[in-house]
């Protein structure tokens, strides 16, 4: 595939309110809160590391669920150069894998398992075995392949949902990884390995990579475009060097110190008055 | 979908250790079966009745009365624990069972329903008759879990309060309807009635044992390609669409079996509870959480659970026979109440 070729393209795509989960009590405020959100309109290049930017509510998530497929939506999205409401969720799931922020298991599955599950769409694959102890090996997840689940703490379930979708993106090529918050709840040393460990997965294998992050550093370092989403709209669409200084400190309604550092890229910090006074 | 189910993660070592477990429970129901034979109100010696022509009657019994009735109970244990596994799989929750969700008293209501109006349709052939039952049941049995699927989804995902609750709700409606069937039956119609509400084996003959084995290996065929997908539901719906899974069909494969599961005991035997909640409970406690192994390993139990029960029933009281499902309800609320007290962090 051409490196400048489209994978993903959203056309006016919005989510349509009855394929919503009901997640919350007051379905109502709900519905009424989701109307706002959206339509989105995004082009992805194959081959595109993608940060979403965001405060919290702003639809970051649902603009990541669009583009995941699975649900009705308006408008229209292309995966593929074709209709993603023509393709079978198994024929997506070959190209498409989702990391989302929070996991639930009803059985206490081992470890091997769930990542094994990451292939669960194929019929017939003979290089599971090898698959499941790459992908876990990739995760840093190996030593946990035995343990049940709810033995585990919250890095090391990250760690194996995160060996499950390597698992499914394995053999492929130019595929779409979409990942939304995976490293909040993780120490901050783990957050940059496994971050990288994604991004050379990624880059093995020339997939596109969309992820919803909370860090602005690490979205301005590792990702080359962002996409920067305020109530409900896509506010900005550009790329992550030089750093978007205004527009990020428009986006978070804060002050952000710009500090240039020669051969590397940009640092923002944000700059809060009182902040620098306690220091 | 899927042909044969991989080996998904598992080392040869592991399906070693399960083939081990596989075999001991094999021989274990073996076993109970061999002395279930000899347990009975007509005392039988299996060397009597192999060699001497003159034991007829012992024959008899053992041919005719005592090997497919304890078969029966193996059949029939195996498709209900076979039935709570699909549950419990499909509703994510371990607390979920046909009996207690209202699909085994759905059959009923639907049986009952037919044995008090079905007087009225003469123009039924009389070989045809034989089969109201059953597919009233499984009508009835396919009906209440498209609802309770529904419903349980709509209340509130993932809770095991909600289900329990809808399961009430449903039981509540159908035991109306069982109550206003027998109201309406004659006098015949209402022994025939009980029978449905206290569950027995009596009924067992070769014909239907036979009958019921084949729908068994049928239903044990078609879910084996389900497992795997079993197994990613418990994931979450969410990720198990991500992962390929169309789970709007594996939801209505699933509830289709369990569906005919249940009617298939439930139009034999009457109502028989609980078998299907332990059942898959004690396959979990020795395999794990994996529906490729807990799926046959649940019919297994259930077999060996129901001739168990279905022996004490036959043999406590002789000459007196005490509704199976007495024994199972008495053996299987205990264990329900400490299943309860162990949930009950995640019950609010």
């Amino acid at each position: 595939m051409n490196k400048d070729q489209t994978i993903l393209s959203l056309k006016d795509a919005s989510l349509k309110h009855a394929s919503l989960k009901k997640t919350s009590l007051k379905r109502l405020s709900l519905k009424a809160h989701i109307n706002t959100l959206g339509p989105f309109s995004i082009d992805i290049k194959s081959n595109e590391r993608i940060a979403i930017l965001g405060p919290s509510g702003a639809g970051k998530s649902t603009l990541l669920q669009i583009m995941s497929g699975l649900h009705e939506h308006d408008g229209g999205i292309e995966f593929l150069s074709k209709p993603i409401k023509q393709m079978s969720v198994q024929e997506l799931s070959y190209k498409r894998a989702f990391l989302a922020q929070h996991h639930e298991t009803a059985f206490n599955l081992s470890s091997e398992l769930i990542i094994s599950l990451g292939r669960v769409a194929r019929d017939h694959d003979p290089e599971l075995v090898t698959i499941i102890k790459e992908s876990a090996k990739a995760a840093q997840a190996e030593h946990l392949l035995e343990r049940s689940y709810q033995t585990l703490s919250g890095g090391e379930k990250a760690r194996v949902h995160l060996a499950r979708v390597f698992a499914q993106l394995w053999d492929q090529q130019n595929g779409l990884l979409l990942i939304d918050e995976p490293m909040t709840a993780l120490d901050p040393g783990l957050q940059i390995e496994l971050l990288s460990s994604i991004l050379t997965y990624c880059q093995d294998r020339s997939h596109t990579l969309v992820a919803i992050l909370h860090d602005i550093q690490q979205a301005i370092e590792h990702f080359e475009r962002l996409i920067l989403i305020k109530n409900g709209k896509i506010i900005a669409d550009l790329p992550s060097h030089p750093a978007p200084h205004r527009e990020l400190e428009c986006l978070y309604s804060m002050r952000l110190e710009k500090l240039t550092r020669p051969g590397r890229k940009d640092l923002l910090i944000p700059s809060d008055p009182g902040c620098s006074q306690a220091i | 979908m899927h042909q044969s189910a991989p080996l998904h993660g598992h080392s040869k070592n592991m399906s070693n250790q399960t083939m081990l477990l596989y075999a001991i429970a094999l021989i274990v129901l073996i076993t109970m079966a061999l002395v279930a034979v000899i347990l009975g109100p007509v005392e039988i010696n299996y060397l009597n009745t192999l060699s001497a022509h003159d034991a007829l009657m012992e024959s008899y019994i053992l041919w005719q009365v005592r090997l497919p009735r304890i078969l029966f109970a193996i059949v029939i244990g195996a498709s209900l624990g076979l039935a709570g596994a699909l549950t419990q799989g499909l509703f994510r929750n371990p607390l979920a069972d046909p009996g207690l969700l209202g699909v085994s008293s759905g059959a009923a209501a639907a049986a009952a329903g037919a044995i008090v109006f079905s007087g009225a349709w003469d123009w039924i052939m009389p070989e045809l008759r034989v089969w109201i039952l059953p597919c009233a049941a499984f009508c009835g049995a396919l009906l209440v879990c498209f609802l309770l699927d529904r419903l349980a989804r709509w209340l509130s995902p993932g809770s095991v309060m909600g289900l329990l609750l809808t399961g009430i709700a449903i039981n509540a409606l159908v035991a109306a309807f069982i109550g206003l069937s027998s109201y309406l039956a004659n006098d015949e119609q209402l022994r025939n009635l009980s029978f449905w509400t206290m569950g027995s084996l009596a009924g067992a003959n070769w014909m239907i044992v036979s009958l019921m084995m084949i729908v068994l290996l049928g239903a044990f065929i078609y879910t084996q390609r389900l497992t795997v997908q079993i197994n990613a539901l418990s994931l979450g719906e969410s990720v198990a669409s991500q992962l390929g899974i169309n789970l709007k069909q594996l939801r209505q494969r699933i509830i289709v079996m369990v569906a005919f599961l249940s009617a298939c005991a439930v139009a034999w035997c009457g109502m028989i509870g609980f078998i299907s909640l332990i059942a898959p409970h004690i396959a979990r406690v020795i395999v794990g959480p994996d529906h490729r192994q807990v799926l046959p390993l649940s019919m297994l139990f259930g077999g060996l659970l129901l001739l168990i029960a279905d022996t004490l029933a036959r043999t406590v009281a002789i000459p007196a026979e005490i509704p199976v499902g007495i024994f199972t309800a008495l053996l299987g609320a205990p264990f329900f109440l400490s299943l309860l007290a162990k949930q009950r962090k995640t019950m609010i």
